[in-house]
């Protein structure tokens, strides 16, 4: 009888213990284990960014394979949301409330960010490199998220700096999609046109839906732009500049940072692709390429990508995995966390990782460089992260050729 | 079994005691659901809420006019950019805006049955898709509805309380949807739902009988465009964030195939086809964690097909699901159930 | 001018593809009287399969085309005997859910096998290359695009007109029991209808493929085709060509002349007000529904 007792007392013992000890830890932080969250698309017409998600799962696994930080693995949870903000909700909340998650990690799309923004802001969860350019996740700034992604107004400036001082292009036109990707390249693209003393010759609005580019390239000729920017997606920029090879428009063609997949870019366009300028965000280092060299993505001249490239990739991707931009992106936008999760120390919790966060200056991942700033509502340059951007003209071989080193390209508000 | 001997028996709310019984036993249910279920079953239930409230919409226009619509989504569309701009630039309250947003969506509904007394079957199909992909095109480019770049949906408050959690809204959802569910009941035993029905069944011979076309067409459409935009104004809320992609084809599509899926012409019928299918929309995507089927679907992509692509298995299982019950019940889950019933009655014959 | 007849130029080249689309959904429509939602899909498969026929397995393009036609044809054929002909009582709005239903298998085994990425379909012809006149352009493919929406048609009508099969379809489609009566077998006959549709579909799909290759590639051209079979009538296969064309330059002009933006709705626009005056499309003969 006594033993009985005795034993119930050990049991109710250890539970409360263990229930104390799960209550002083952060929730999705154990001994051995840190826990991170991802959603992207794997499914849906929007599925080829899945490649993100998969490129920092290839990241977190190599970081594991060397030991984890501070003797903890990293346990990623990505998740597949079609891109429908609707699943993304969903998805967060099983993963935040059944497994528990530390933090999450990139993201893609801006709908789909957005709809758990406040979901995650409001548990004080901390949520880094949105992966969309977009001013929502840093205007106004929220403490717990913290974006490293360069903002779309800034590809669309140094795209436009290079047009017009570089190669002497006059006659500058911009089509861009008909959301906030497109939106704030529209937007950027006039502030850099001004600046040089410029007006776009055309502004023209693309829908996702469009395929027959035909009538753009009407607008676009007509227009008699030398250069086009092209703020829209991946097939419509092949079929626009195919389209216009067929109608005999020749401009200098320019896109974005999403689009800039070099040796993608040119397959699909049969070659096409060749000589079109464009912005980059890191992935290679201008300044080890040396401006006017070029660089092969295949066989990485920075240290950081080429360790990615044989530790992550070639030992932890699928077989059919392609080592392309929106792969190694992924590792990219998980760059910060990981050097805050460094910095946070063995005892982690989300205060100390915020806190941990907010002393990276000038942090040189495969991208330009991070900083962030003690949190201030009222100054989105605290969140910002990454700032600068390089450009490049893409070779007939599906090589980048640097035209232009580490751009700044400051935060402005865009109305 | 089921037959109606009078016109009493017919339009009252509970056909026995049993059905009482279970709809009593269904309310404690929904009461006690939020203090059992964690909080994502509770954001997963009130998802199948708002598909409940649109397909019970639908169903009066599909399942009992016999019209048909693929631009659903428009409508659902107008609610929710109706509900939320209603609060924000006309500081309207919330239920309210919400009501106003679903008349509103009414008068689309109204306008779109026009041309529709004209057109039937593939005709209507094509004619109401373009005005749901119209619609989110219009959107994008007015100023105050957020353009391309979205609205956020502000606070929800009502009187005293301010709705924040997913339980809240839990609380705000479920009552709605019963309303509307019992509205839409009625709707069908008065002299509404049997013109609407005799439309469907035989258009001349309605017609015939008195039934003025113009007003029962244009009502049916009006009355399911309310329904979708009540829907539109709870979703804005729920998802907190709206842009004009939301609202895109393949969600009239899907908004079609919970009706009938769910068996057109009844009404637990849609409410089980928009809670099955907007729970597999929801929870597919777990496919792959589920012990021995996620590691056999792995490896057979690896050997056959591609890791990379495998999430896709979602809308192989999703497509057979459809084809499954549709092949072998036409009139959807409510068939497999009347079928069910039927034999437990007649049993052991 | 020479802006608007390359306007119209160009709507007659997206038209094209349009038109061969609008013509499977029309032959099914007539067979099985469904609007065909897994048409887009059931030329996207053999797409795909002569893709790999071409790449992977290095087959020339003279034979791998011919095979994946044969592919489309089978394919077609067992979609409609294997799953539609074992709809219990089907209703129509069951069987769109079950086309709906296939084209999510479809569409799900071809992005599960293919992954999302753009590919790159080796094709003879190139699709930027042009052929000038005078002033105005069309690329080489989409000369070869509508050179192969009229052979097609021409090929149909006469395979209609002159051929056993064909006027056995026809006869099935106007009166089924009738046909029957007259020995035709009309099941086999459905049958075959949505193999001939599969074809016509992947010609469509195949010429599409070079400019773009991706799972959701024949989403966009499907609703257009179905579109311009609407406007034509969705029982009259020119009505179908006929439709997709006039939607094609609707649109173009309509982007050109009026706004950019709303060029890939006005199209919808454009049938409701033909719907309006026609409520059966423009050429077919509107049918009275008998109480």
């Amino acid at each position: 009888m006594k033993k009985k007792s005795l034993s119930i007392a050990a049991i109710m013992f250890l539970l409360v213990f263990g229930l104390a000890l799960n209550g002083s830890a952060e929730q999705g932080v154990t001994d051995t284990e840190i826990h991170i969250g991802q959603w992207s698309p794997q499914t849906g017409p929007a599925a080829p960014w899945g490649a993100v998600a998969r490129g920092t799962d290839a990241y977190f696994k190599m970081i594991n394979a060397e030991g984890g930080i501070h003797g903890r693995k990293i346990i990623h949870h990505y998740f597949d949301d079609g891109y429908n903000p609707a699943k993304t909700v969903a998805g967060v909340k099983q993963l935040q409330e059944d497994v528990g998650m530390f933090g999450w990690v990139s993201g893609v799309g801006t709908a789909c960010g957005l709809a758990v923004k406040d979901y995650l802001m409001g548990r004080k969860i901390p949520w880094v490199g949105p992966s969309s350019g977009s001013s929502h996740w840093v205007d106004p700034p929220q403490k717990y998220l913290f974006n490293d992604y360069p903002l779309y107004s800034g590809d669309a400036q140094i795209l436009v700096k290079v047009a017009a001082e570089k190669l002497g292009l006059k006659r500058i036109a911009i089509t861009y999609q008909n959301d906030d990707y497109g939106k704030l390249g529209l937007a950027g693209a006039r502030k850099q046109a001004a600046k040089e003393g410029l007006s776009l010759v055309a502004e023209i609005p693309m829908n996702v839906a469009d395929t027959d580019m035909a009538p753009f390239v009407m607008e676009l000729k007509k227009a008699n732009a030398d250069s086009v920017l092209m703020f829209i997606g991946v097939g419509q920029v092949a079929r626009l500049i195919g389209t216009g090879k067929a109608m005999k428009f020749d401009p200098r063609w320019m896109t974005t940072t999403t689009c800039a997949d070099a040796p993608l870019m040119i397959a699909i366009t049969k070659g096409l692709f060749a000589g079109t300028i464009v912005a980059n965000f890191g992935l290679f280092e201008p300044q080890v390429v040396g401006i006017g060299n070029t660089e092969d993505v295949n066989n990485p001249s920075h240290p950081v990508v080429k360790k990615y490239y044989e530790d992550a990739f070639k030992k932890f991707a699928a077989k059919e995995e392609r080592w392309g931009l929106t792969f190694v992106a992924g590792m990219a936008y998980a760059e910060p966390m990981l050097e805050g999760l460094k910095r946070a120390g063995r005892d982690l919790t989300r205060e100390k990782f915020v806190a941990a966060m907010e002393t990276i200056k000038d942090f040189k991942g495969s991208m330009g460089r991070v900083s962030y700033g003690s949190f201030d509502p009222n100054d989105p340059h605290c969140r910002v992260g990454q700032t600068e951007i390089f450009a490049s003209e893409v070779t007939a071989d599906g090589k980048y050729k640097v035209l232009m080193d580490w751009t700044e390209m400051p935060y402005v508000k865009i109305d | 079994m089921d037959m109606k001997r009078d016109y009493y028996e017919d339009i009252q709310l509970f056909s026995s005691g049993v059905v009482i019984f279970w709809f009593v036993a269904m309310m404690v249910f929904l009461a006690v659901v939020p203090f059992i279920f964690k909080n994502y079953y509770i954001y997963v239930i009130n998802f199948m809420a708002i598909n409940v409230i649109v397909v019970l919409g639908l169903n009066l226009l599909v399942g009992y006019t016999g019209l048909i619509s693929l631009g659903h989504a428009g409508f659902f569309a107008i609610g929710a950019y109706g509900t939320v701009v209603l609060i924000t630039q006309a500081h309207l309250p919330f239920l309210l805006a919400l009501l106003v947003a679903g008349l509103i969506a009414a008068i689309f509904g109204f306008l779109l049955g026009l041309p529709a007394l004209r057109l039937e079957g593939p005709y209507l199909a094509i004619a109401t898709l373009g005005f749901g992909v119209t619609v989110t095109q219009v959107i994008g480019k007015i100023k105050i509805l957020g353009e391309r770049q979205g609205l956020h949906a502000p606070d929800l408050i009502i009187g005293p309380w301010h709705f924040d959690t997913d339980k809240d809204f839990y609380f705000l959802l479920i009552p709605i949807a019963i309303i509307l569910a019992f509205a839409a009941r009625n709707i069908t035993k008065t002299k509404v739902g049997r013109a609407f029905i005799s439309i469907r069944d035989a258009e001349i011979a309605a017609e015939t009988m008195g039934v003025n076309l113009t007003f029962y067409k244009t009502l049916a459409f009006a009355l399911s465009a309310f329904y979708a935009g009540i829907g539109g104004g709870l979703y804005a809320f729920v998802l907190r964030f709206i842009e004009p992609e939301l609202f895109s084809l393949s969600l009239s599509i899907m908004f079609l195939t919970m009706a009938v899926v769910g068996g057109l012409g009844s009404m637990m019928g849609p409410i089980a086809g928009a809670c099955l299918l907007s729970w597999l929309d929801l929870q597919l995507r777990n496919i792959l964690d589920i012990p021995y089927l996620g590691e056999w679907l792995r490896s057979l992509s690896q050997s056959y097909f591609s890791l990379t692509g495998v999430s896709n298995i979602q809308y192989i299982v999703f497509g057979g699901i459809l084809l499954f019950i549709m092949l072998f019940e036409p009139l959807g889950i409510f068939g497999i159930w009347i079928r069910t019933k039927k034999y437990w009655k007649t049993w052991p014959f | 001018m020479i802006d608007f007849l390359q306007m119209v130029l160009n709507g007659i080249a997206a038209g094209s593809s349009y038109a061969l689309v609008g013509l499977g959904m029309v032959l099914i429509y007539k067979a099985s009287e469904v609007p065909n939602f897994v048409q887009g899909e059931m030329a996207l498969l053999p797409v795909f399969v002569a893709f790999m026929l071409l790449e992977s397995y290095g087959v020339p393009p003279y034979m791998a085309f011919p095979i994946t036609l044969i592919f489309a044809f089978f394919l077609g054929c067992f979609l409609e005997f294997a799953i539609l002909r074992r709809a219990k009582d089907p209703n129509i709005l069951g069987l769109i859910i079950i086309t709906i239903g296939m084209e999510m298998i479809l569409l799900g085994l071809v992005s599960w096998k293919f992954g999302a990425d753009q590919r790159v379909m080796p094709f003879p012809i190139s699709e930027y290359d042009s052929i000038a006149i005078g002033n105005l352009f069309i690329s080489s493919l989409n000369m070869l695009t509508l050179v192969a929406a009229l052979f097609i048609m021409l090929v149909l009508f006469l395979f209609f007109r002159y051929s056993k099969i064909g006027v056995a379809m026809k006869a099935s489609q106007q009166n089924e029991t009738a046909a029957r009566l007259m020995g035709i077998k009309t099941k086999q006959v459905r049958m075959l209808t949505w193999g001939i549709s599969a074809m016509v579909g992947t010609v469509a799909g195949l010429l599409l493929a070079p400019v773009i290759m991706e799972p959701f590639m024949m989403w966009n051209p499907m609703m257009k085709g179905f579109a311009g079979a609407v406007v034509g009538g969705m029982t009259s296969l020119p009505g179908a060509v006929i439709g997709a064309y006039i939607i094609g330059v609707i649109e173009n002009l309509f982007g050109g002349y009026v706004s950019i933006e709303f060029k890939s709705v006005v199209a919808f626009a454009v049938i409701v007000l033909v719907l309006c005056v026609r409520p059966s499309g423009l050429f077919a003969r509107h049918y009275v529904k008998k109480v």
